[in-house]
C-alpha cells in the first residue's frame, strides 16, 4: 500500500489516466495482471498500471525451450508472444481483473497491419485503460520488431490502430533501430499519445560444448539492467522530440531501484517500468514508491511530475569516443 | 482468479547449516517459517544466489521442519547460478520465495507408490517418503534412488526384505529407513551395495515380482534428469501405471508472470506450453512424454 504521506508525491496523470504511481509494470513479466499476486505482500495497488502479455488475435504457441536465459546484468528471453488470443483475454481474463486496484493496459501485436487493427478494436469493446503497440517484439518471426524498424511501418500501424480506437494509445519503440527519434517523430504524426521505451535488445547466447544457441529461438531480448545506459539515452532522444507534444513515455530497460526509476524521469519518462527487476525482488515497488518519495522531498518537490525531463546537460559535448 | 492469492512467500531465509558433498552437492538447511509451514512434496524455492545475479534459481525442497520453521534443501553444482549458492556460508541469509508448484498427489486407491530420483531428483522423493510415512502410514512404498556421483548421505544396510531386488543390493538412504520406508540404491559406478544399472531396471525387477493385484495398486512418481524420466515414462506406459513427474526448466519469474519456463504438454485441447513454475513442476508423464 503506498502511504498516504507518498500518495500526493506519486500520484500522476498519464495520457488521461489516474496511477496511483509512475510505475508500470511491463508486458510479458506479469503475465494478465494476477499471477504475481500470488506473492504474498505483493498488491496491484502499488503500480499505476499494469501492461498485459502481448496479446495477437489468434492464441499463439509460443516458441520452444530454452525460452530464458541469464546473462552478464540481464538476461535474454524468447517466450514468442505465448498467449491465448485477444478474444481470451477480453471475455475471459479481462472480467476477472479488479479495475479498482490499478489501471491495465493491452500490449497488442500482430504480423499483419490488418492483424493490429482488428486486436485493437476488440480491445476498443473492452474495459481496457489503454493500448500499447508492440512494434518491438524481437522474438517473432513475421510483425513485431520488423514494423518497429521501418519509421513507415511503424507509423502505418499506429495510424491504423488510432482508427479504431479514442483509447489512450501507447507506442512501444524498439532500440535495435537507426533512428528512434525520427521513429517517434513519425509515430506523434499518426497519432501515439505516448511511448514506452525501450523493449529489448536483440543478443544471442551460445553453449560452447554443443555449439548452438542456449535460447531455442536461437537469438532473444535483452533486458535488465545490462541495457539501463542504452535505455536512458533512447528514452532522452525520444523525449526531445515528444516533449514539444506533450506526448509522454513510460521510460524502462533494467530499472531495479529507485534511483534507477529517477534517472529514467530525469531524462524525460513521466512513468517508469519495472519487469526484469521483479524476478529477482517480487516485492521491489513499494521500495521503489517509498525511494521516489523520498527524494522528491529531499528536493522540496510536491509531484514526481516536476521531475520529468529535469535532466540538465552539460554545456561542452565531448564526441562520446 | 484471485484464489492464488497470498501462497507464495518473500523469505530472507538464514542458513543454519551446510554440508559440502562429493560430488559439488550441497546441502543448506535455513530458516523459512511460512515455507515450513506451506511446502508441499514436489513444490520448490526460487532462491537468489548473489546480489548480482538477475535471476533466481529454482531448488527443490528435501525436507521442512514445520515446528522449527526449517527448510532442507540439496543440490548440485550446475551452473554458474548454483556454483554462487554453494559458496554461500552459514549465518548468512538467502532470499527465498517459495514454495511454488503443484505438488504431488498421492491416491489411496494406488497404496504401494514407487518413488524414483535420480541425481539432483533424488531431493523431492525424500520429501514425498515423509509426506507418505505422516499421511499415510498404510501405503507400502518403495523408493529407488539413483546417482552417478558419491550419493550425498552415508549409506547403509537396509534391514527390510523387498521383493524382486537382487542378493546383495542392500544399500539404503539411512533417513528413509528410519522411517520404515523400504529404499534401494543404483548406480553405474559399482558403489558397494547398491545395484549396477539403471534405476529403470531395478524398478522392473520390482514390479515384476508383484502379483496383477499388487501391481494395479501401483503409482510411480519421479524426479530427475531428463533421459532417466522418459526411461521412468516409458516403464510405466509397459505396465500401464499412472505416473507423475517433475521437471525442471530454465526458470524468470517463478510465479507463473513470464511463460519463461514452459514445457510442451499434451492436453484435451491439444498440446499446450504450460509454466514449470505453476502449472507444474509435477505433471503426468503421459502428457509430457506421450
Ligand atoms: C520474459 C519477458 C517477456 C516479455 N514479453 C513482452 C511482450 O509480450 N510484449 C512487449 O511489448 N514486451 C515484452 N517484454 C519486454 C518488457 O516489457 C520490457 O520492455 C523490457 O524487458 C525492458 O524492461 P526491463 O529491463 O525492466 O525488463 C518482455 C520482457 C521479458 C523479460
Amino acid at each position: 500500500m503506498i502511504t498516504p504521506d507518498d500518495e500526493s508525491l506519486l500520484r500522476t496523470e498519464f495520457c488521461g489516466l489516474d496511477f496511483a504511481s509512475p510505475i508500470v509494470l511491463l508486458s510479458g513479466c506479469v503475465g494478465f495482471g494476477e499471477e504475481y499476486s500470488r506473492v504474498a505482500g505483493f498488491s496491484n495497488t502499488d503500480v499505476g498500471a499494469i501492461c498485459l502479455k502481448g496479446t495477437t488475435l489468434e492464441p499463439r504457441p509460443g516458441n520452444p525451450p530454452h525460452r530464458v536465459f541469464e546473462t552478464p546484468m540481464g538476461m535474454l528471453n524468447a517466450i514468442g508472444l505465448q498467449n491465448p488470443g485477444v478474444d481470451v483475454v477480453v471475455n475471459e481474463i479481462l472480467p476477472q481483473l479488479d479495475f479498482t486496484e490499478t489501471r491495465f493496459i493491452a500490449n497488442i501485436s500482430g504480423s499483419t497491419v490488418e492483424e493490429y487493427r482488428e486486436v485493437a478494436r476488440r480491445f476498443d469493446d473492452s474495459p481496457i485503460d489503454a493500448m500499447e503497440i508492440n512494434i518491438s517484439c524481437p522474438n517473432v518471426k513475421e510483425g513485431g520488431v520488423a514494423f518497429g524498424n521501418d519509421p513507415d511501418m511503424s507509423a502505418r500501424v499506429v495510424a491504423t490502430v488510432r482508427e479504431v480506437t479514442e483509447k489512450p494509445l501507447i507506442t512501444k519503440l524498439s532500440p535495435n533501430q537507426t533512428d528512434i527519434a525520427e521513429n517517434a517523430r513519425r509515430c506523434i504524426e499518426a497519432g501515439t499519445d505516448a511511448f514506452a521505451v525501450i523493449n529489448t535488445l536483440m543478443g544471442m547466447a551460445i553453449d560452447i560444448e554443443s555449439r548452438s544457441p542456449v535460447i531455442g529461438n536461437n537469438q532473444g531480448g535483452l533486458s535488465g539492467p545490462a541495457i539501463k545506459p542504452v535505455a536512458l539515452l533512447k528514452t532522452h532522444q525520444v523525449w526531445q522530440v515528444a516533449h514539444p507534444h506533450a506526448v509522454p513515455i513510460i521510460g524502462q530497460g533494467g530499472i531495479s531501484s529507485a534511483e534507477d526509476a529517477i534517472e529514467f524521469l530525469i531524462a524525460g519518462a513521466s512513468a517508469v517500468g519495472v519487469g526484469t527487476a521483479l524476478f529477482y525482488d517480487p516485492l521491489i515497488c513499494p521500495k521503489i514508491n517509498a525511494g521516489i518519495a523520498d527524494y522528491l522531498r529531499r528536493h522540496e518537490m510536491s509531484n514526481v511530475a516536476q521531475l520529468t525531463g529535469s535532466l540538465v546537460l552539460n554545456e561542452r559535448q565531448a564526441c562520446g569516443c | 482468479m484471485t484464489a492464488h492469492r497470498d501462497t507464495i512467500f518473500l523469505e530472507e531465509a538464514e542458513i543454519l547449516e551446510r554440508v559440502a558433498w562429493e560430488g559439488d552437492q550441497y546441502w543448506l538447511k535455513v530458516k523459512a517459517p511460512k515455507m515450513a509451514a506451506t511446502a508441499r512434496a514436489g513444490s520448490f524455492a526460487h532462491i537468489t544466489v548473489h546480489p548480482l545475479r538477475p535471476m533466481r534459481r529454482p531448488v527443490s525442497i528435501l525436507r521442512v521442519h514445520e515446528a522449527a520453521g526449517e527448510v532442507e534443501f540439496l543440490f548440485k553444482v550446475f551452473g554458474e547460478g548454483t556454483a554462487l549458492l554453494a559458496e554461500r556460508q552459514v549465518g548468512e541469509t538467502l532470499s527465498v520465495l517459495g514454495p511454488i508448484g503443484r505438488p504431488f498427489a498421492l491416491h489411496s486407491e494406488r497404496p504401494r507408490p514407487l518413488l524414483i530420483g535420480g541425481g539432483v531428483g533424488m531431493p523431492p522423493m525424500v520429501f514425498l517418503a515423509d509426506e507418505i510415512r505422516r499421511q499415510h502410514p498404510d501405503f507400502r512404498p518403495l523408493m529407488i534412488l539413483g546417482s552417478e556421483v558419491p550419493f550425498p548421505f552415508r549409506m547403509q544396510p537396509s534391514e527390510f526384505l523387498v521383493p524382486g531386488i537382487p542378493e546383495g543390493v542392500i544399500a539404503t538412504l539411512p533417513l528413509v529407513e528410519e522411517w520404515n520406508i523400504p529404499c534401494r540404491l543404483a548406480s553405474l559406478q559399482g558403489y558397494p551395495g547398491c545395484f549396477e544399472g539403471y534405476v529403470t531396471d531395478l524398478a522392473r525387477r520390482w514390479l515384476d515380482a508383484l502379483d496383477d493385484d499388487q501391481c494395479a495398486e501401483v503409482e510411480v512418481f519421479s524426479c530427475g534428469p531428463h533421459p532417466m524420466l522418459e526411461a521412468v515414462a516409458a516403464l510405466a506406459r509397459e505396465y500401464d501405471l499412472p505416473c507423475q513427474v517433475s521437471l525442471e526448466e530454465f526458470m524468470a519469474c517463478g510465479v507463473g508472470g513470464c511463460a519463461g519456463c514452459v514445457v510442451e504438454v499434451q492436453t484435451e485441447d491439444g498440446p499446450r506450453m504450460q509454466r514449470v513454475c505453476v502449472d507444474g513442476p509435477v505433471f503426468e508423464a503421459r502428457a509430457v512424454f506421450g
